[in-house]
Parts: structure tokens; C-alpha cells; sequence
């Protein structure tokens, strides 16, 4: 595939992806004149970059679209529920048919002659006389014979004042068929008086072509205001080939100013030559436009902006080590450099950053397909309600969660949502409710998913729970802890199978998933009022605002927005605390000494440091032996070696080039909190 | 000096195929994305030829012509439409705000360029 081509599947992927979105509104919205202008032009564009790239599948496919839209977009058909699942279905196959191979797969061959039917009886339906088409096969029969035209074309002065160049349509004309051509330049004036930019000739042709009138016409459609044009029919067979009518024409009329029309006739009627004089009406229409709201945007390839991160990255870690120079060297003339620089990096890392965040949005045209499709299969009455679409998240985050919210989601509509029936009888609303929220919270975005439905049985859960040996029969668990249960690998409720949910891919693989991208998942659910998962993740993966602490000569970092507050303390105060409290600033404060938790030989220091991190909605310390300061972390994977040491998320190279570790202070703390 | 065309399309590999045929042929190309950006163009420079789509987001080909030809110094430049469009009551429209040409889509490049040449001889 040619790089052209490869262009054109992204962009075409962009525009069936908004095709669906458009769609999806309108089926809400029947009448929306901008969603049918929107829908039409991607069938238009399709159809064009299709026809343009060698994706002839496409554009044969999308043409009969465009007609029906065009037509629906007149008002002359009306939007309907068959047609707009044929529609759906259509966005579906073009996506097959981005592959150029695709149709020598014969589900898909068979799916598109298929489909092609189905539009092509749409079509039928509309028999509307004024309907393009029609008018297209009456042009074509004038035209099914070679006849003999005359035409006189006499523009005015004026007509290259707006760039048209005569002479390009004679071209065009004569490209027709066999002319003879007899240009007048009687009104030349002497070259002292004459106006380059004005046009003094006329131009008469004799043209012998299967092309009807108004075919020949067209020729002049743009400088038809500003010309006279005349066109004759002189026969209905091509004139020009006998030599000798030739030499007889230009004999006749080479040499005059301009051809009489009657002395014309008098000659075509000595050829005993028919002859019809063809008019044709032109009408105009004026359709008005709409406007539609698209954020200006240009492509960049990926790969160029993990180039870009990359280069922040490293342009981090080397001020980090210009920084440290000017500290130790004391070269007072570069610190104000040196401070500058860093603040350009810090701006720049960010830029950077917001370069590659896409709103979730593009994530949630799939969601309300998916819902509708369900719905349908499922025959429940579902609303799906996002807010928040715009909040904008890293596009691999974006990609990693997609495929955990679809299953989500699923669960959601397959066991969640009840029956319209039973839902009546519970005293609901008939129609079931499925809301995603997305916000900012600190440096977190946070993801909920809510239904309406049943909520989760608990009771099921436990005896479940018992049987896979899980956990013994007396067990005392919170409903919480049972709720938790869930996430455990090869757990799953579902009583039987279903297409939807249920395939062995349980909530344990949405657990992973969300943290392989360092998330975090909370289940929360109310019997007969509904569920709601709660999605929590980092804004970026790369770089982070950290605080470097010290515990033996060991460095590590800490994320900066869950640090609270530093407090120096002294050892024994711990030494002496009981169930791990400290009080501090009139407040009991759990702590753990990472220096004991991270088993750090060596003695403690006689004064440490308790920093305390924001925990879910507590305050926790940690308590190290120093306190370094802000440092700007490049997150660097540990390697496969590390994977499951969830409580450090990477390393990260300080400026003298020693490595320190990031630690993930959540998971620490929830660690801790178990183990002992 | 080599002449300036500026292209409007809405689809970016309609643009970059464009621009490649034009740019080996050795002219100086713009690129803009719909008719509101094409418009910033006409801001005094010496612009040859534009070559636009019909259907297009925010401003659409008519439209930005029927702006291009407001402009004093924009009235007599050759303006091409380039698109799938084919109807008739489109091209007189178009024609009435001051077109010059129609090209269809999909277009042969050699054919285009052709077209382009006789425009601006």
C-alpha cells in the first residue's frame, strides 16, 4: 500500500468512526438537517477519497448511499428505522472494506452483495421522477449516435477577467469528436489599442460527436452569462467524414467574418441534410448550507509523538544533571541558566504531554453502539448517559481502557439492567440507565460506571465464593470484602453463559488491564438500586512531579500530588507508638517505616522524616530518613524481571546518574495494610 | 518564479496527492483545510490558482469563492473546483460565484495537471 493509501484508510477510519457517531444522533434526532448534511458529505468524501485512492469497493458501495442521503437531505425521503439499521450495518462492512483484500473473503463478499441489494431496493422505492438518475439515461440516449453540430461561441471582452481561458474549452470541445474550427478575429483592433486582458475572438465549429446538446453545452457552463452561444444540430450522422462536405464547408465559409445562420442552413439543406435545433433549459437551485463545529486539528503519526516524549524525557534527565552541576560546582553565572532552563523544560514536558491526551469522547461512540446493539439483541430498554466526554486522558491509557469499560459496560446491560417487565414490577422506570461520568480529580482522571439494575446479589457471591474454596464457610466478611471477591481471578457470576458476558473473561481481567495501566478499581453495589465501578487513573505514564526522599543512601521517589505534608520526627516517638499511630497536629496518623518494611540494614537516624500521602480519603505516613526535594521523575520500566512488584511503578535516573525508584504509595500503603 | 496554488480539501489525503502532483510539477503549494481556513489565505498574497472541494465543513466551496471574489485583488485568478460533485444545478451555481472550471473526482494526476496548465497559460 502506498503512502497515499495509508492515509487514506486513517482518515476514512476517522470519518466511518464519525459517520457512526452522526448516525447514533440522528437516530435520536430524525429530522437534524446538519446531522443529514453531516451524513452525506462522509458518504461524499468516502465515495470521492474511495474512487481517488483504489478503494473502488468503497466508492461503488457508498455511491447508492450518497444518492439516498442526497435525496433524504432534499427532503424528498424520510429517514426510517430500516434505513437507518441498513446504514448501521453499512458503516460496519466499510470498515471491512478498508482492506483492500477484503471482498475475496466471502463473508464479506457475501455481506457486501448482500448489502449492496438491500441499498439498491431502498433506491428503487424512491421513484421519484425528478430523481437524478432518470435524467441521466434520457442524456444518454440523445447521445447514443455520432451527430453533427454547428456552434458559434462569441465571448465577451470581458470573460478573462476571471481566469477562464477560452481557447481551454475549444480544447475541451473538440476533444469530443471530429471538428473543423474557424476562429474570428475580424474584432482584433491594432495592436496599439489592444487590451491584453480582453478577449476579441469568436469561434466557430463544426463538430461531429455522440455528445448531446447539452452535453456540449456543459462545455460553457461557466462562461455561459458572459458569451453568446449558439448550437445547431446540423444532422443526425457525422458530416466531417466526407471529404469532400469538407472542402466544400471551407470553401464556403473559411474566409467570411462570421457565418450567417440561414446561408448555413441553405447549405445543409442543399446536403439535404435534417436539421433540429436543441434547447436546453438549465435550472437553478440554491441549497443552503450548514455549518458544523469541527476542532482545527492536524495528523501526526504516533510514532513521531512518542519521538517527541522520549526527546522531553531525556531533555528532563539532562537538566536534572546541569541542575546538580551548578549546585556542587557553586557556578553562580550559570544558576540563573540553569533555573531557566528548567523552567522552559518543565513547560515544555507539559506541552508535550497535552499533545498526546485525547478526550474519551472517541472512546464512547463505540459505547453507545455497543448499548444500542445490545439493547436490541436483549430486547431491554436501555438510555446510555455520558458526561464528562471531553475530559481528555493519554491516548495509549485511552486505547488500555477501552477494551475493560466495553466489558464493563456489557456486564452492565447482560446482568444489570433488568427486563422491562421486571423492572415495572420492581416499581422502576420502565427504560434502564446506564451513566458514565468522566472527571479530573487532582492528577487522577476518574472513570464511574452506574446502572440502574439489580445491583449484585451478595448471597450468590459468597456461596459462589465458598464453593471455588475461596473462602471457608464461616468466614466473617464486610460486604465490601465480598464485593472484592469478584476481582479474583476466575471468578464469575453468571449463572449461565451468554454471548455477551460471561466467556471466562471475568471482572478479573478488567482488574489487570486497568492495572497494567496503573489504575486503580472500585465496585460498589446496592441490591435493586444498581452498581457502580469507579475507575481511577493516572493523568500521564512518563513523567511525574515527585519527591525524592533518601532512606540509607537508597533514593526514592514519591508521586508529588499525594504528598501532603513533611514532618520531621523524632525515631523514638515511633519506636514507642502503639498500632502503628503517630499524633500528629492533633490527629492519629497511621504510619509505616519504610525503612523496617523495606527490610534497609543499617542504623535509623535519631531525627526521620514522616511524610504523609493522601490515601482514599485518609492521610497516611511514611517515614524515611530524608527529605531531598521536588524532583521531576522519567517513569523507566523495571523490566520483565520486576512486573509483578506493583508497589514500585519504575525507576527513574537522578541527575548524577544513580538510580532512584518510584514508588507507587497507594499500593504500598494497601500492601502494608494486609500484611500485617 | 514559480506560480502559487492553493488547495482546499476537507480530506487529507486528497490534499497531500494533490500537492504531490503539484508540487513535482514545480509549483508553489498552500494547503488549507475548509473554505474559513482557505479564506486567511487571500490576504494580499500572490495567489495563481485555487483548486477547492465542494462539500466542506464550516465554509463551503461556494462559499468561499463567492468571499474570494469580494476581494479586489482576487477577481480575476482562475479558480477550479475539484470534486465528486456532478451536478448540474451545482456547477451553475458555482459558475454564478465566480468559478472558472470543473474537475471531477477521482482524477487522473497527469490529467489534472494538464487542466491546471491550460488554466494558467
Amino acid at each position: 500500500m502506498d503512502n497515499f493509501q495509508k492515509k487514506f484508510v486513517e482518515e476514512a477510519t476517522d470519518l466511518i468512526n464519525n459517520l457512526e457517531e452522526a448516525l447514533l444522533t440522528l437516530e435520536k434526532k430524525p429530522g437534524d438537517k446538519d446531522l443529514i448534511a453531516a451524513v452525506f458529505r462522509i458518504m461524499h468524501s468516502l465515495k470521492g477519497g474511495g474512487g481517488m485512492f483504489g478503494f473502488d469497493a468503497i466508492s461503488n458501495f457508498t455511491h447508492n448511499l450518497e444518492t439516498i442521503y442526497d435525496e433524504v437531505r432534499n427532503d424528498r425521503l424520510k429517514i426510517t428505522e430500516d434505513l437507518l439499521s441498513i446504514t448501521f450495518s453499512a458503516v460496519d462492512h466499510l470498515r471491512n472494506l478498508l482492506n483492500p483484500e477484503a471482498l475475496n473473503d466471502k463473508i464479506i463478499k457475501k455481506n457486501h452483495d448482500t448489502l449492496l441489494a438491500k441499498v439498491a431496493q431502498v433506491l428503487k422505492r424512491m421513484s421519484n421522477p425528478e430523481s437524478k438518475i432518470q435524467q441521466d439515461s434520457s442524456d444518454n440516449l440523445v447521445g447514443s449516435n455520432e451527430k453533427t453540430y454547428f456552434l458559434q461561441f462569441t465571448p465577451n471582452e470581458s470573460i478573462m477577467d476571471n481566469g477562464t481561458n477560452p481557447l481551454f474549452l475549444i480544447e475541451e470541445l473538440c476533444g469530443f469528436g471530429t471538428s473543423l474550427i474557424f476562429p474570428r478575429l475580424h474584432k482584433v483592433p491594432l495592436i496599439s489599442k489592444l487590451d491584453t486582458n480582453k478577449c476579441y475572438t469568436s469561434w466557430e465549429i463544426f463538430l461531429a460527436t455522440e455528445k448531446s446538446a447539452g452535453q456540449l453545452k456543459e462545455v460553457f457552463i461557466f462562461v455561459e452569462d458572459d458569451s453568446q452561444l449558439e448550437i445547431i444540430k446540423l444532422a443526425d450522422f457525422n458530416l466531417l467524414t466526407d471529404k469532400d462536405t469538407i472542402e466544400e464547408i471551407e470553401k464556403q465559409f473559411e474566409s467570411k467574418d462570421n457565418i450567417d445562420i440561414n446561408e448555413l442552413n441553405e447549405f445543409v439543406n442543399e446536403l439535404d441534410i435534417k436539421r433540429k435545433n436543441l434547447k436546453v433549459t438549465v435550472k437553478e437551485k440554491l441549497n443552503s448550507f450548514t455549518k458544523e463545529n469541527i476542532i482545527s486539528s492536524i495528523r501526526v503519526d504516533s510514532d513521531k509523538i512518542d519521538q517527541l516524549m522520549n526527546l522531553v524525557s531525556e531533555l528532563v534527565t539532562t537538566q536534572a544533571s546541569l541542575s546538580l552541576y551548578v549546585e556542587e560546582k557553586q557556578v553562580y553565572e550559570l544558576n540563573q541558566l540553569s533555573e531557566n532552563i528548567e523552567n522552559i523544560t518543565r513547560q515544555l514536558r507539559d506541552t508535550a504531554f497535552s499533545i498526546s491526551l485525547i478526550p474519551i469522547e472517541t472512546m464512547l461512540t463505540r459505547f453507545h453502539r455497543l448499548i444500542r446493539d445490545l439493547s436490541v439483541e436483549f430486547n431491554k430498554n436501555i438510555e446510555f448517559i455520558t458526561e464528562g466526554a471531553e475530559t481528555e486522558l493519554d491516548k495509549t491509557l485511552v486505547q488500555g481502557l477501552t477494551d475493560p469499560l466495553m466489558h464493563i459496560i456489557r456486564n452492565s446491560v447482560d446482568h444489570g439492567i433488568e427486563p422491562e417487565k421486571e423492572r415495572i414490577e420492581k416499581g422502576k422506570t420502565p427504560q434502564g440507565m446506564i451513566y458514565l461520568k468522566a472527571y479530573y480529580s487532582g492528577a487522577h482522571v476518574v472513570i464511574k460506571i452506574q446502572d440502574d439494575g439489580k445491583g449484585i446479589d451478595l448471597d450468590v457471591v459468597k456461596k459462589k465464593a465458598i464453593e471455588k474454596n475461596y473462602i471457608t464457610a464461616d468466614a466473617q466478611l464486610t460486604d465490601k470484602e465480598i464485593l472484592d471477591l469478584i476481582f479474583i481471578p476466575g471468578f464469575s457470576t453468571a449463572e449461565n453463559i451468554t454471548d455477551v458476558s460471561g466467556r471466562g473473561v471475568g471482572m478479573d481481567v478488567v482488574k489487570k488491564k486497568i492495572d497494567e495501566i496503573r489504575g486503580t478499581v472500585d465496585l460498589e453495589s446496592k441490591r435493586n438500586i444498581g452498581t457502580t465501578i469507579t475507575i481511577k487513573l493516572p493523568l500521564t505514564l512518563s513523567i511525574i512531579d515527585g519527591l525524592l526522599v533518601e532512606i540509607n543512601d537508597t533514593k526514592y521517589v514519591m508521586p508529588l500530588n499525594l504528598v501532603d505534608k513533611i514532618y520531621a520526627v523524632q525515631h523514638e516517638k515511633f519506636v514507642k507508638a502503639y498500632n502503628n499511630l503517630v499524633i500528629i497536629d492533633g490527629e492519629q496518623i497511621p504510619f509505616y517505616n519504610l525503612r523496617n518494611e523495606f527490610s534497609v540494614v543499617g542504623q535509623p537516624l535519631e531525627m526521620e522524616q514522616l511524610v504523609t500521602v493522601k490515601y482514599e480519603d485518609k492521610r497516611v505516613g511514611l517515614v524515611v530518613d530524608n527529605v531531598i526535594g521536588e524532583y521531576q521523575a522519567v517513569l523507566k520500566p523495571l523490566g520483565k524481571l520486576y512486573i509483578n512488584h506493583d508497589i514500585i511503578s519504575g525507576a527513574t535516573i537522578l541527575g548524577d546518574g544513580t538510580i532512584a525508584l518510584v514508588l507507587d504509595t497507594n499500593k504500598i500503603i494497601h500492601e502494608f495494610s494486609f500484611k500485617n | 518564479m514559480a506560480k502559487t496554488v492553493l488547495i482546499v480539501d476537507d480530506s487529507e489525503s486528497i490534499r497531500e496527492v494533490v500537492s504531490f502532483t503539484l508540487e513535482n510539477a514545480g509549483y508553489n503549494v498552500i494547503v488549507a483545510i475548509d473554505g474559513q481556513d482557505a479564506i486567511k489565505h487571500f490576504d494580499g498574497k500572490i495567489i495563481d490558482l485555487l483548486l477547492t472541494d465542494l462539500h466542506m465543513p464550516n465554509m463551503n466551496g461556494i462559499e468561499l469563492i463567492r468571499e474570494v471574489r469580494k476581494i479586489e485583488a482576487y477577481t480575476r485568478i482562475p479558480i477550479l473546483f475539484l470534486t465528486t460533485e456532478s451536478q448540474r444545478d451545482k456547477k451553475m451555481e458555482a459558475k454564478d460565484a465566480g468559478a472558472t472550471g470543473w474537475i471531477i473526482k477521482p482524477f487522473i494526476p497527469a490529467k489534472l495537471l494538464d487542466a491546471i496548465v491550460k488554466v494558467m497559460r
